[in-house]
């Protein structure tokens, strides 16, 4: 499929950004608080199905969440105009802002579960706040779509046969980055890196799966200092300064949101990419929109669910055009992901009929469906969708849009099964057996 | 490595660009505890905002004059002429009436400001971060490379630093306020009006916050939950300092930037527990901060 660059200027893209989250956030808003309010008049009429929407407009994960609480309305949006789930079901939308914190999101989930009634919880965005509400919807029996938030931990150590992961969870992300580094280490002769990552457990889940999985693949690479910082940290000059004092051959960084966005930017004006290759650190199509000035061209990065690469992909056609034709901008990974876990709750639904969270879990159990990533199947023993484990490319400007893109030619795909826990036995031993 | 010039040269650089964002930040907020004994939590809220009415402006002239060093030095200017004026207004219809209550509830007033304006702030310019772009070349010097930008924010908190000593200490203004932090019936008996006064510390403190944030623009977005990480770092360098001393509050913000710099290249998981530590120990030894007085404490 071809897709030309809109012919709008530099400024006009700014400005389509800028005006877009303004009057999407005030249409989102009330657009939630519309369906929360109006299906209660006509509840006596048709059986709503109350959905949970758990994602933050505060804190380091609040510039991923736009997408995803865009691709949630447009989602439901469009299986409302068809009268709903089965044509029959409306679909209530109850948002919550986490603060991408797990007291709040706990707090928020207990709340929307008590007082709402739904009957799944999608997004979550940081991984500590999906861990924080797994005990609760495992208790009261409530699906819960993990769409982004992607600690392994979620499906493994931590797993309940309520929540399904449509992301690749950390291992598999980090499994992927090794695929890619390992060959720069041995094309370049690297000996020695550095790790950065955010203090919480998607950064440090992240990173010791990556660290295994390198010692695994090149065992001769030493890892010469760990470094964390708190979310939302806002100067990195002394870490930055600290990589370079290692002299490390590369850094890795578990690194996402808006501290993503200082990190690089920061680093890029200290000259750390000019001393130290810096590999497989997420670029995902947020940061490859709002950094497309200064994003450094040629850079290893890694993405989750970019549309560029899906482009043959029925649904991701259908995706794209509906974001397009509704924000005038391309749809990010997060937004992607979002979709993929509103229209695989459709297809679950449609499958087995009715919406009892029951039969719906059922249905989802090792199901085969269609995503913007192609026919992806949940894994039995852990519901981790075989959707690819990551996306690592380099950044590149392409004449089809109006921001870098990876490079078609040299992006890697690694499959989800190259990189995951490799059996079903092993899996079931990291899984904690719950009350 | 430890006695590597370079090294030193980029982990001190590096802890005084630190420092000096912490010190922009908490100057406003000891100046006006200290003069006014308003604990002002919503202070970063309020340079937040700052931030995005700054990001604002010189998006706006960057269109017609183009994004570069002078259009930001003119936001900058802007953007802490507004923020003054809206400091002011604060303070004459909310803050003015919190002189003599209890600390509790100044802290449920400034605390209620911070959601207020929060909420303002993605009514208006979104939930997305905001933050410029300017094409800062990377300067090597000392075998390290190193942002030059860091020496203009160094500079600029120095340069600030001088000129509020200067103003509180050289000036008759600024002697005014200070005999006022000790006894604003005396001042008050001697004809000059304490609310102006008032007025125009709040103003001034909200007016540093404003610039400071037009400053870091080229360096960390603005972001909603930006504001309440700072505060907190602002509290333990005022607690260190000294509520109300601003050489108190510039000497703690150099104490806890480069110790906290340092300790990331020596002992990076306790970086932050070191720079508390501090605090714990000022708290026990020296209530008052390290530039604090006893009278006030």
């Amino acid at each position: 499929m071809s897709m030309k660059r809109p012919h709008i200027s530099d400024h006009k893209w700014e400005q389509v950004l800028k005006s877009m989250d303004r009057r999407e956030f005030i249409v989102t808003s009330a657009a939630a608080g519309a369906l929360t309010m109006v299906p209660r008049f006509a509840q006596a009429a048709v059986e709503t199905y109350r959905l949970g929407l758990l994602l933050p407009v505060t804190g380091t994960g609040a510039n991923y969440a736009d997408g995803g609480i865009k691709a949630v309305m447009n989602a439901t949006a469009a299986i409302n105009a068809k009268g709903g789930f089965l044509g029959k079901h409306p679909i209530e939308v109850n948002y919550r802002d986490t603060h991408t914190k797990p007291d709040v999101a706990a707090r928020e989930a207990r709340d929307v579960i008590s007082r709402e009634n739904v009957q799944t919880i999608v997004g979550t965005y940081s991984s500590a706040c999906a861990m924080a509400i797994q005990e609760i919807i495992h208790e009261r029996k409530i699906l819960h779509l993990a769409a982004t938030s992607n600690s392994s931990k979620i499906v493994n150590e931590n797993f309940t046969p309520y929540t399904y992961q449509f992301c690749p969870n950390s291992k598999m992300q980090s499994g992927s980055v090794v695929v890619a580094v390992a060959e720069m280490i041995k094309k370049n002769g690297w000996k020695t890196y550095v790790t950065i990552g955010q203090d919480y457990e998607w950064g440090r889940d992240t990173q010791k799966g990556f660290v295994e999985a390198l010692a695994r693949k090149s065992a001769g690479t030493k890892l010469k200092k760990e470094l964390w910082f708190k979310l939302g940290e806002t100067e990195f000059s002394s870490y930055i300064s600290a990589i370079m004092a290692s002299k490390p051959d590369f850094a890795y960084g578990a690194i996402a949101g808006k501290d993503n966005r200082t990190f690089i930017r920061q680093a890029q004006a200290m000259g750390l990419f000019k001393r130290v290759a810096y590999p497989g650190g997420l670029i995902s199509v947020t940061e490859m929109q709002q950094q497309r000035k200064s994003l450094p061209r040629g850079m290893i990065g890694l993405a989750r669910c970019p549309f560029f690469a899906h482009l043959d992909q029925p649904l991701m056609q259908k995706y794209i055009k509906m974001h397009r034709a509704k924000h005038d901008a391309y749809p990010t990974d997060w937004a992607c992901m979002h979709y993929d876990a509103i229209y695989g709750l459709e297809q679950a639904i449609n499958k087995t009929g009715n919406i009892g969270t029951e039969a719906v879990k059922a249905a989802l159990k090792g199901a085969t469906m269609d995503t913007c990533r192609g026919k992806a199947t949940f894994r039995d023993c852990n519901n981790q969708l075989n959707i690819p484990a990551g996306y690592v490319g380099s950044v590149w400007d392409s004449p089809d849009y109006p921001f870098p893109i990876f490079n078609p030619d040299t992006m890697i795909i690694v499959k989800a099964e190259e990189v995951w826990t490799p059996t079903c036995d092993d899996v079931r031993k990291l899984q904690k057996k719950r009350a | 490595m430890l006695l590597d010039p370079g090294v030193i040269f980029g982990q001190l650089l590096g802890g005084l660009s630190r420092a000096m964002i912490l010190f922009l930040l908490s100057s406003g907020l000891s100046l006006t505890f200290g003069v006014m004994n308003i604990l002002n939590f919503a202070h970063a809220t309020l340079w937040l905002l700052g931030g995005y009415i700054t990001f604002s402006i010189f998006s706006y002239f960057g269109e017609f004059l183009g994004e570069n060093g002078w259009v930001l030095v003119l936001a900058i200017v802007l953007g802490t002429s507004i923020m003054v004026g809206v400091g002011y207004l604060i303070e004459r219809f909310l803050i003015r009436r919190m002189y003599g209550r209890e600390l509790p509830e100044q802290l449920l007033l400034t605390f209620a400001l911070i959601l207020i304006i929060g909420d303002l702030i993605k009514l208006v310019w979104g939930v997305e971060d905001r933050s410029i772009f300017l094409p800062i070349e990377p300067l090597e010097m000392l075998d390290t490379y190193v942002n030059p930008y860091y020496f203009v924010i160094v500079a600029t908190g120095t340069a600030v630093a001088a000129g509020l000593w200067w103003f509180l200490q050289k000036t008759r203004y600024g002697m005014i306020v200070r005999a006022a932090v000790y006894s604003r019936d005396m001042v008050s008996a001697l004809g000059i009006r304490i609310p102006l006064i008032y007025a125009g510390v709040f103003a001034l403190g909200i007016g540093i916050a404003a610039f400071a944030a037009g400053v870091f623009l080229p360096l960390m977005p603005m972001a909603l939950g930006v504001d309440i990480d700072l505060i907190i770092q602002c509290f333990a360098v005022v607690v260190i300092g000294g509520f109300g001393s601003i050489l108190g509050t510039f000497v703690a913000s150099v104490i806890v930037g480069v110790v906290y710099s340092f300790s990331i290249l020596i002992w990076p998981d306790g970086a932050l527990a070191v720079v508390f530590l501090i605090v714990i120990a000022v708290l026990i030894w020296r209530p008052w901060g390290l530039f604090g007085t006893e009278l006030r404490y």
